[in-house]
C-alpha cells in the first residue's frame, strides 16, 4: 500500500513539475509525437484481445485501462 | 448445444471471410468521397495445448470523425469457446467420475491426469458504444455504455472519464469512473460454497446442494492517470488504478479434492444404489463476496529514427493476497514505406489468493473460503509474439501477428501430503494466438 502511494505521488511530482523542468516540447516540435505509432492507443484491438484473454486466465486484470471484464470467463 | 456452437462457428466464419475479402475492392469508391468511419477489424484464433480451451473471435472497431475532436466509437466483438477446462479437482491415480455442472450426467478423467470438464463451451456477444469529446479549452470528456451476453452471463456497464491538459499538452491529467453490474445464472443453479458434489439426477429432478439460479456482481473501476511528454521522441503515461467488487465473486464450475490427511489420497465415496455419481468427495469452490484490487501502470514510448519501442510495467494487488508483476516490451520496425515487423515480449508473475488450496484436507474443520482455480495460485506466465503489418496505397493497413503463451504453476508444496507430494501436478498449458486484422476507412 505504501509503495503504491510513493509512486502515485512520484507521479504527480513528474507530472506537476513538467512545467519548470526542460520535460515537453513545442507546438511545432511534435511531428514524431504525432505519428499513429507514437499514440497510446496505436494497437487498441490487440490491447483489447489480449487484455480479454488475459483477464480470463490470469489472477489479475486492468491497470491499461478498464479492458478485459464483462465475462463470466474468471 | 455443441451442434449449435458449430453453426454460430461456421456463421462467425462466414461474416468474417466476407468482411475482411469484401473490404478490399470496396475501398476505391470510399477514397473518392470523404471517409467518414474509420473501421478496424480483426479475427483472432486462440488454442491451448491438450484440446483444452479453443476460442474463435470476432472484433469490429468502429469510429466516426465529427471533427473539432469529438467522435464516436462503437464495438462488435464475438467470441465463440469450446474445449476442456481444468475443474480444479487434484490428479489421482484411480479413474475420477464427477458430476457435469448440470447435476445431470457424469464425466470421467482417466487416472494420472489432470481432470477437465469437457463440457464446456460458450458463445459470447459483447457491444460497446462511447463518445468522446471537448467542453472546455484544455477539457475533454468521454462517456461510454458496454454489454455483453453469454449463455450464463450478462454484463452491463456505463463508463466516464474526464481529461485536462497543461503545459502546451505536454502533461495530460485523466480521471475515469466505471461501473458494471453482471448477472451470472449457472448451469445447474449455484453450488452452495464448499458442500459436497453430489449424485448425478434425472432431467426432471432438482440438483442437490444448490442455492438458486442466479446471482449478480458489481464492479466499481477508477482510474487516475497522467501522460507526459518527455521529449520529441518519448513519452511515458503513469496510471494508477484502483477496483471494488463485490456480489457473487465464486466460479461456480470449480471443484476441490478432499484428501486422506496420511495418504494424500482422494476420500473413497459410493454412488447411492441406482445412481450414478462421483466415486470420491469433491466439494464446490467458495471465494469472499468481496474483493479490492490496486494497480499502478506505466508505459514508455521511444522513438528511434521510426523504430518505436515501448515498454510496459503493472503493479496489481489486492485483499485477496495475489500481487502480480507484467513486463511487457514492443519493438516496431519499419520496413521500406509500408511494411513493419513488431517483436512482442511479455513476462507475467503472481502469487497464490489466501485461500488458494491444491485440495482439502479430510477431518479438518472447512476453511471459509477455498479455490483450487490454478489462476489464483501462483504461477508465471510468458508470452512471445510477432506481428506483421502491411499499409496499402490506399492507407489501409492489413496485420497478422503470431503470439505463444505459456502458464507455468509453482505447486504449493507445504500444503502437499502423502503422495500428493510425488504426483502433485498443476494445469499447466501453452497457447497459441493468432490474429488476422485489417484497417481501412469507410
Amino acid at each position: 500500500m505504501k509503495k503504491i502511494f510513493s509512486a502515485i505521488a512520484g507521479a504527480i511530482v513528474l507530472g506537476t513539475s513538467a512545467g519548470c523542468t526542460h520535460l515537453g516540447v513545442q507546438p511545432w516540435e511534435r511531428e514524431v509525437l504525432a505519428r499513429e505509432d507514437m499514440q497510446p492507443d496505436s494497437n487498441a484491438l490487440d490491447t483489447a484481445f489480449d487484455d480479454h484473454i488475459y483477464f480470463s486466465k490470469e489472477g489479475t486484470s486492468g491497470g491499461r485501462g478498464f479492458g478485459g471484464g464483462g465475462c463470466g470467463c474468471n | 448445444m455443441a451442434e449449435k456452437d458449430k453453426r454460430i462457428s461456421a456463421g462467425i466464419a462466414a461474416a468474417t471471410c466476407g468482411l475482411l475479402g469484401a473490404a478490399a475492392p470496396s475501398m476505391a469508391p470510399a477514397q473518392e468521397s470523404a471517409p467518414t468511419w474509420d473501421i478496424d477489424s480483426a479475427v483472432l484464433y486462440y488454442g491451448e495445448s491438450d484440446e483444452r480451451v479453443q476460442d474463435a473471435s470476432l472484433a469490429i472497431d468502429a469510429r466516426r470523425d465529427f471533427g473539432d475532436d469529438r467522435s464516436l466509437d462503437l464495438a462488435l466483438h464475438l467470441d465463440t469457446l469450446t474445449g476442456a477446462s481444468p475443474s480444479g479437482a487434484a490428479l489421482a491415480d484411480v479413474p475420477q467420475t464427477f458430476t457435469s455442472p448440470s447435476g445431470r450426467a457424469t464425466y470421467t478423467t482417466p487416472a494420472g491426469e489432470v481432470p477437465l470438464d469437457d463440457t464446456f463451451h460458450d458463445t459470447r456477444v459483447a457491444v460497446d458504444a462511447g463518445w468522446s469529446q471537448p467542453f472546455a479549452r484544455l477539457y475533454k470528456f468521454n462517456v461510454g455504455l458496454s454489454g455483453s451476453t453469454e449463455f450464463d452471463y450478462q454484463h452491463f456497464g456505463v463508463n466516464l472519464g474526464l481529461s485536462r491538459d497543461f503545459d502546451r499538452r505536454n502533461t495530460t491529467l485523466s480521471a475515469a469512473v466505471a461501473y458494471a453490474q453482471d448477472t451470472i445464472k449457472p448451469v445447474g443453479g449455484l453450488p452452495i460454497p464448499l458442500a459436497t458434489m453430489p449424485d448425478a439426477v434425472d432431467e426432471d429432478e432438482q440438483a442437490p446442494n444448490r442455492m438458486g439460479s442466479s446471482d449478480s456482481k458489481n464492479v466499481l473501476d477508477i482510474l487516475l492517470g497522467v501522460t507526459q511528454v518527455l521529449g520529441r521522441h518519448s513519452l511515458l503515461r503513469v496510471n494508477y488504478s484502483y477496483s471494488d467488487s463485490s456480489g457473487y465473486l465464486t466460479d461456480p464450475y470449480k471443484l476441490l479434492s478432499v484428501v486422506d490427511p496420511v495418504t494424500g489420497e482422494l476420500v473413497a465415496r459410493t454412488p447411492t444404489p441406482g445412481s450414478d455419481g462421483p466415486r470420491g468427495i469433491y466439494r464446490f469452490e467458495g471465494r469472499p463476496d468481496s474483493r479490492r484490487r490496486q494497480g499502478l501502470y506505466a508505459e514508455f514510448r521511444q522513438d528511434f529514427s521510426g523504430k518505436v519501442l515501448q515498454l510496459g510495467y503493472r503493479y496489481s494487488t489486492d485483499d485477496w493476497e495475489v500481487d502480480s508483476h507484467t513486463l511487457e516490451a514492443r519493438l516496431r520496425l519499419p520496413i521500406g514505406s509500408s511494411n513493419y515487423l513488431e517483436p512482442h515480449l511479455r513476462y507475467y508473475q503472481q502469487t497464490a489468493a489466501s485461500f488458494y488450496r491444491y485440495s482439502l484436507v479430510d477431518g479438518d474443520p472447512l476453511p471459509q473460503f477455498a479455490t483450487a482455480d490454478a489462476r489464483l495460485g501462483e504461477f508465471d506466465a510468458t508470452t512471445i509474439g510477432l506481428k506483421f503489418g502491411h499499409k496499402t496505397v490506399d492507407g489501409n493497413e492489413w496485420s497478422a501477428r503470431l503470439e505463444m503463451y505459456r502458464q507455468s504453476g509453482v505447486l504449493p508444496t507445504a500444503q502437499l501430503i502423502g503422495s500428493q507430494l510425488d504426483n502433485a501436478r498443476l494445469p499447466d498449458f501453452d497457447a497459441v494466438i493468432l490474429q488476422v486484422g485489417y484497417r481501412f476507412k469507410y
